[in-house]
């Protein structure tokens, strides 16, 4: 076998580690720090020609400190790559809706169960049927929860906290969200009406695209670090736990949408100039980069409060399908976290605006940034694999707030197009296979499902592998899909 | 017809991706709303019922027909509807390009429709609108 290096570019791209590849410098013009990819040799190989272009892209934008990093399940993006992790000077660098992405705060909520696959399997139909009721998927699905322009503002500002107040959830849910499920100190009067139509009937939906609801069960020798699984809820022995993904839905993407104009013309007047249009940005002390970094706090508020509702509906269905409270079945929140956002943190360098584009955050044990009931475990990283495999949950490291800016990947990236993957397989035919394996699969749209197919998508075990061996993340457990609801 | 949609695989590989050949900007506008209303579901399989009458001017071409898609994708959110067809005429008058478009559809339904994807916005990635030499040409991409 050959030791060449074959990736899918031009460009030099020398080895770190055996994880860790660098793009130097001098491989692009404009490029004020090195590229970093996160990714074992295999994967890097793999890896699409767009993403060592747009990862020296995002390199040439002014204030970047220390690397322009991608994580190991990168993919081609706007602009910046999905995967794509990336710190700007708060005071002399931007903010980019490019480095945010389109569905602001998309992210993983993981709630547990007392429940175990002998409890769930004689009802799984009855109960993935009551989820697919309850839990709207798909293009243009609304919510039950009717909202005035004002109280649709106070979700803006208040997040997850507006939905606990309402009776959607549980106080102690709060403290298991990045965030506490609220960024406080937002001005929602800088959101477009535009933003607010689209976004003021989404409450409480999934959307489409690779969003999903899961039922998963844990195994036993799927644990791998077993007491920090119990610190979080996970004890194993074929126990049921629900994931979510999905985020600010059609509010977030038109703050991006809207803000990306705004920049498009305020660039010329800061004299900046960038590699693609999609990196369009402002300076992040300027009036338009605090007014987006405001909108896009309204939408990352939003996000917490779909995924909270949703998680409302979740319990309430698990209560009527097995007769018992969502507090009796063990209903806690294991965690949710946002893989899309843009945050100020604090680094050597000083305070940073730490760009998260299909990366999450992983703060090591004893950040004091994370709440007494995660300083001991590190942050939980939770990461979507596609609806056949599986997925994990990790915890954060000291060594990824060392060495990336607190960051780790988000899920398994794809590697195929959505058309290839509808050429390869039919979602009817899909769903067959899926339930002959064990996964029950509701969908609303059947070409969506074919899109999503597993093959569609890298090898989760083997992303995890990367960010593990990197030492920036921590496997703690590998969850099984059982039932799936897509849009 | 006198525009061709042509569906783009290997570039913005988690999203969709088309281009449009037409033989004049009215007809790539018209291609590119074909292409987007499609992306949302089979318009054979929506009835009508919902309508809305829109007027957009712009010196632009391209910002014009960038508009007028994130309208689209706008009143599919805001009106939770699906589209039939959206019959439109681009008018050129000075330096201005006056598009006026009925958006004709019906409110999302499950057990009627063949629904697609739930497309989130229209990108600037790649986006470009051109004319050469009579031939016009559109690259979207959907981010969904």
């Amino acid at each position: 076998m050959s030791d060449e290096l074959r990736v899918n570019t031009d460009m030099n791209v020398n080895r770190i580690s055996d994880e860790i590849w660098e793009i130097p410098m001098s491989e692009k013009s404009g490029m004020l720090v090195p590229a970093r990819i996160y990714a074992t040799r295999n994967i890097l190989q793999s890896i699409n020609s767009g993403v060592f272009d747009q990862v020296t892209n995002v390199a040439c934008l002014p204030g970047i400190r220390r690397y322009a990093l991608c994580m190991p399940d990168g993919h081609w993006g706007y602009g910046f790559p999905i995967g794509g992790v990336a710190a700007f000077d708060a005071q002399e660098g931007i903010i980019s809706p490019g480095g945010v992405g389109y569905d602001i705060n998309c992210g993983m909520r993981l709630i547990r169960t007392d429940l175990t696959l002998a409890d769930v399997q004689p009802h799984l139909e009855r109960l993935m049927t009551e989820l697919f009721r309850k839990v709207p998927a798909g293009v243009g699905a609304s919510g039950f929860v009717r909202l005035s322009r004002e109280e649709f503002g106070r979700v803006m500002t208040h997040g997850a906290k507006w939905c606990v107040e309402r009776g959607y959830g549980w106080h102690r849910d709060l403290i298991r969200m990045e965030e506490g499920g609220c960024i406080e100190g937002v001005d929602a009067s800088v959101v477009t009406d535009h933003a607010i139509q689209r976004g003021i009937n989404q409450l409480g939906t999934l959307g489409s695209g690779n969003h999903y609801l899961e039922v998963q069960v844990v195994s036993n020798d799927r644990i791998f670090d077993l007491a920090t699984a119990a610190a979080l809820g996970i004890t194993g022995h074929e126990q049921i736990v629900v994931m979510v993904h999905c985020g600010s839905r059609g509010f977030g993407h038109q703050v991006a949408s809207d803000y990306l104009k705004v920049f498009e013309k305020s660039m010329r007047r800061y004299g900046i100039t960038v590699k693609d249009q999609q990196l369009a940005c402002a300076p992040f002390r300027s009036p338009e980069g605090q007014e987006y970094f405001s909108a896009m706090n309204c939408a990352a508020n939003t996000a917490f409060a779909n995924r909270q509702v949703i998680t409302h509906q979740i319990r309430e269905v698990f209560a009527t399908v097995f007769g018992q409270s969502a507090e009796a079945l063990g209903m806690e929140l294991v965690y949710d976290v946002a893989h899309n956002i843009a945050k100020v943190e604090r680094y050597p360098e000083g305070e940073l605006v730490v760009h998260r584009k299909g990366a999450t955050r992983a703060f090591g044990p004893g950040s004091p940034e994370l709440p007494e009931v995660f300083r001991q475990t590190g942050q939980p990283v939770i990461c979507g694999g596609s609806m056949e495999t599986g997925s994990y949950l990790l915890v954060g490291t000291d060594h990824a707030v060392r060495d990336t800016f607190g960051s780790t990947m988000h899920g398994a990236g794809r590697t195929m197009s959505r058309a290839q993957a509808k050429r390869m397989v039919r979602g009817g035919e899909l769903q067959e296979q899926m339930q002959q394996r064990g996964i029950l699969v509701k969908a609303v749209s059947m070409s969506g499902l074919a899109e999503e197919a597993g093959f569609a998508y890298k090898d989760i075990s083997e992303v995890v592998e990367s960010v593990d061996r990197a030492g920036i993340t921590k496997k703690v457990a590998e969850l099984r899909p059982i039932g799936n609801i897509k849009g | 017809m006198a525009w061709t949609i042509r569906w783009l695989e290997h570039i913005a590989m988690a999203d969709a991706a088309f281009e449009v050949d037409a033989s004049s900007a009215e007809e790539v506008v018209r291609g590119a709303t074909q292409a987007l209303i499609e992306s949302l579901a089979n318009p054979v399989t929506v009835s009508g019922g919902w309508e809305r009458s829109i007027e957009r001017t712009d010196g632009d071409i391209s910002a014009l027909l960038f508009d007028w898609l994130s309208e689209i994708v706008y009143w599919k959110d805001a009106a939770g509807v699906v589209f039939r067809e959206a019959p439109l005429t681009l008018a050129q008058a000075g330096d201005l390009w006056l598009l006026r478009a009925r958006l004709i559809g019906a409110p999302v339904d499950y057990q009627t429709q063949e629904l697609h994807a739930d497309v989130k916005g229209v990108t600037k990635h790649l986006y470009h609108v051109s004319q050469d030499a009579g031939q016009w040409k559109a690259l979207v991409v959907l981010d969904v």
